[in-house]
């Protein structure tokens, strides 16, 4: 076990990939000698040379598609978007190749690449530096989505995708990336499902459901529930697709109440889906309906993003809500 | 070394040809290629002419639903494939590419099936016609955004650099494409990658209606190359010969380290752009019927019959067996049935889904 923040989780669990795989290659901008704007690629160029640590030119369409051409050629691409915020230069890349060549090409070709890319807000970087993108990806057929928000899930997550067969955006919550530093299993079999959420807390008195950037406030108004004597269920989901629909529903069914979280715009936000599927299943079993803590419909704010994030005082509004339905 | 034997020197003034219209050869150097190459040559571009004729059928008698045109295009078809290794070499193609494919090794049957979404489509209907792919080939499946595949293609070309495989791959599309972004963004990545692709331009002058001096104010396509720090060839792609000895040349150079480079093939469409356009609202006739008397097959035919390689007996002779073999295929490819519905649900990852379970309970149950 090493004590480790979430960007020298990636960067460790890269190393240790490349060196478990030698098909597994990293490409982007500045992930070579620079070891990437935030270092999640660090000290991999000295060890492992230019063919598999790529400085690419200033081009996510050429990064995204390459590493495409570089899945079916037989490598494991692992590129490296440096802000989600600029993906979408290659946004057709992802949407028209990447997503699509297993189904289109009939199961004939599959496109084993990651996408990593640091997204969401917190860093004071107005909106083309703190967006959430992820309903784009979700919405999109053939791609698999996760945000994580730990360390350690970092670490089991970005293992499972590099050895999955399909691809996978990685988003990496960039507030989070030195905010804490944990103990991160070494264990060569720790991998974690895609797909599988994670109850951060138990409780009997209102579910939370979150991911990512969000979840570090999701537990702090957890916290804050405690003292006032309202025990909440937290849920942290870290993948969005496919998602957990099963650990929503259970805990939702059981407890009754809910609220989610998520600092990506509301309408239509991946919350928008888990609110829908709860009044479509476990309607019966609601004391109150879903409510939603998200981030507002205008473009990430740069003197405002405080206001604009969810935050505890926000997330406590809403489960006040929701008890006294 | 290839650069000292180099015969095509780049950004060349006028397009490369060497046999005249007449068929005479006009290259100041031997030809080096048998009498059965050459027949096999003029059998592939045959072979386009007929597969793009009978899809054409196809799509009047309503059996498809689409159909891009080809003919015109299958000089610059045969050059390439016969330029690379199939089985080794990797193809990214786009969707006016028929000819290429079938010379390049996609079995008729496979075209067929896919153009009906028959059970016998290796890609098992997931696209529109004129969209082949093909593991087994190398042959990247077709998808239909413009410009899409070439980045992926410089990837795959920069795993052979990586992994030295001693592979070249090819990518071929419109002069429509070298307008999108994606198109620099893939060569200006091979060029400083240095990777062994070569980048094919079948030049037909219209992106659907959009003449060439709308699409771009460059004297040419291959004048991009120099930008991107590669060698840019213009050869006329009605010419057969032509189009593959400057292919061989820039793939033996890709593939000895020397890198990537563009290939503009001066073509025209005979056809419409598909069969749901209509050309007469943009191209005089007088244009389209002077174009149709520079076809690539006319031109290739008159030069194998001056040398005496081929005749009319020759030439109804082979139209019948591929018009035969063509039959054949496509009754194949009818008779394996339509996919089945419930294949839309598959291939969307190599596993499907709790959720796309439940989809496809909700459809089936």
């Amino acid at each position: 076990m090493a004590v480790q923040t979430m960007v020298q989780t990636i960067a460790r669990t890269l190393d240790q990939e490349m060196s478990a795989d030698e098909r597994v290659v990293v490409l982007g901008q500045d992930v070579g000698k620079r070891g990437g704007v935030f270092l999640a690629t660090e000290k991999l160029f000295d060890k492992y040379g230019p063919d598999r640590v790529i400085d690419t030119p200033l081009s996510e369409a050429a990064i995204i598609g390459s590493a495409l051409g570089m899945a079916v050629h037989g490598l494991r691409p692992v590129a490296e978007v440096q802000f989600s915020d600029y993906v979408y230069p290659g946004f057709d890349q992802l949407v028209s190749q990447v997503a699509k060549l297993r189904y289109r090409s009939g199961g004939q070709f599959g496109a084993p690449m990651v996408v990593r890319m640091p997204a969401g807000g917190g860093v004071k970087g107005g909106h083309h530096h703190s967006q959430s993108p992820e309903t784009h990806f979700v919405h999109t057929a053939g791609l698999k989505v996760v945000f994580p928000s730990t360390p350690t899930d970092v670490r089991g997550l970005l293992r499972t995708a590099i050895h999955d067969e399909d691809p996978v955006v990685f988003l990496e919550p960039k507030r989070l990336y030195r905010a804490v530093k944990e103990e991160v299993p070494d264990d060569p079999d720790f991998f974690l499902p895609v797909g599988k959420a994670v109850v951060r807390r138990e409780g009997d008195d209102v579910v939370l459901v979150s991911y990512g950037g969000s979840m570090a406030e999701t537990l702090k108004a957890a916290d804050a529930l405690q003292e006032q004597g309202v025990s909440a269920l937290v849920i942290d989901l870290r993948s969005l697709m496919p998602w957990d629909k099963g650990a929503v529903l259970d805990a939702v069914a059981r407890v009754g109440r809910v609220v989610l979280v998520s600092e990506a715009p509301r309408t239509v936000g991946f919350m928008s889906e888990v609110g829908a599927t709860i009044a479509e299943e476990v309607l019966d079993m609601l004391l109150a309906p879903p409510i939603r803590v998200t981030g507002f419909d205008t473009p990430y704010p740069y003197a405002q993003d405080r206001a604009y994030l969810p935050g505890p005082n926000r997330i406590l509004k809403a489960v006040k809500r929701a008890l006294a339905y | 070394m290839i650069r000292d034997s180099q015969l095509f020197q780049p950004f060349n003034d006028e397009p490369y040809s060497l046999v005249g219209e007449s068929g005479e050869w006009k290259g100041d150097f031997e030809l080096d290629l048998d009498p059965d190459t050459l027949r096999r040559m003029y059998h592939d571009l045959v072979a386009g002419r007929m597969m793009d004729e009978r899809l054409g059928r196809m799509q009047r008698q309503g059996k498809i639903s689409f159909v891009a045109p080809t003919a015109g295009h299958e000089g610059a078809h045969v050059a390439v494939a016969h330029a690379l290794e199939p089985g080794r070499d990797w193809l990214f193609p786009y969707y006016r590419d028929t000819g290429l494919l079938l010379a390049f090794g996609l079995p008729p049957v496979e075209m067929m099936a896919q153009a009906l979404a028959s059970r016998k489509d290796p890609s098992r209907g997931r696209q529109m016609p004129s969209h082949n792919g093909s593991k087994d080939l190398n042959i990247f499946t077709i998808a239909s955004p413009i410009a899409s595949h070439i980045a992926p293609a410089v990837g795959a070309a920069i795993s052979m650099k990586v992994q030295g495989s001693g592979q070249v791959a090819v990518t071929s599309f419109g002069e429509g494409a070298t307008s999108e972004g994606d198109f620099h963004a893939a060569l200006n990545f091979a060029g400083a990658q240095g990777a062994p692709i070569v980048f094919v331009c079948e030049n037909n002058r219209y992106a659907i209606s959009v003449e060439y001096n709308k699409q771009t104010g460059a004297e040419s396509v291959a004048a991009k190359a120099h930008a991107y720090g590669m060698p840019g060839v213009t050869v006329d792609g009605m010419d057969v010969l032509a189009g593959y000895y400057v292919m061989r040349e820039m793939v033996e150079r890709a593939r000895s380290g020397l890198g990537p480079a563009l290939v503009e093939m001066l073509v025209y469409r005979f056809g419409p752009h598909s069969s749901a356009d209509d050309d007469s609202r943009y191209r005089p006739r007088e244009e389209v019927d002077a174009w149709k008397r520079r076809d690539p097959l006319q031109r290739f035919r008159r030069f194998l019959e001056a040398r005496e390689l081929w005749d009319d007996g020759a030439e109804s002779e082979l139209r019948s067996e591929i018009d035969a073999a063509f039959a054949a295929a496509a009754r194949e490819a009818e008779e394996a049935g339509a996919v089945p519905v419930e294949w839309m649900f598959d291939d969307v990852f190599a596993e499907r889904p709790a959720h796309l379970e439940e989809q496809l309970h909700e459809l089936m149950d």
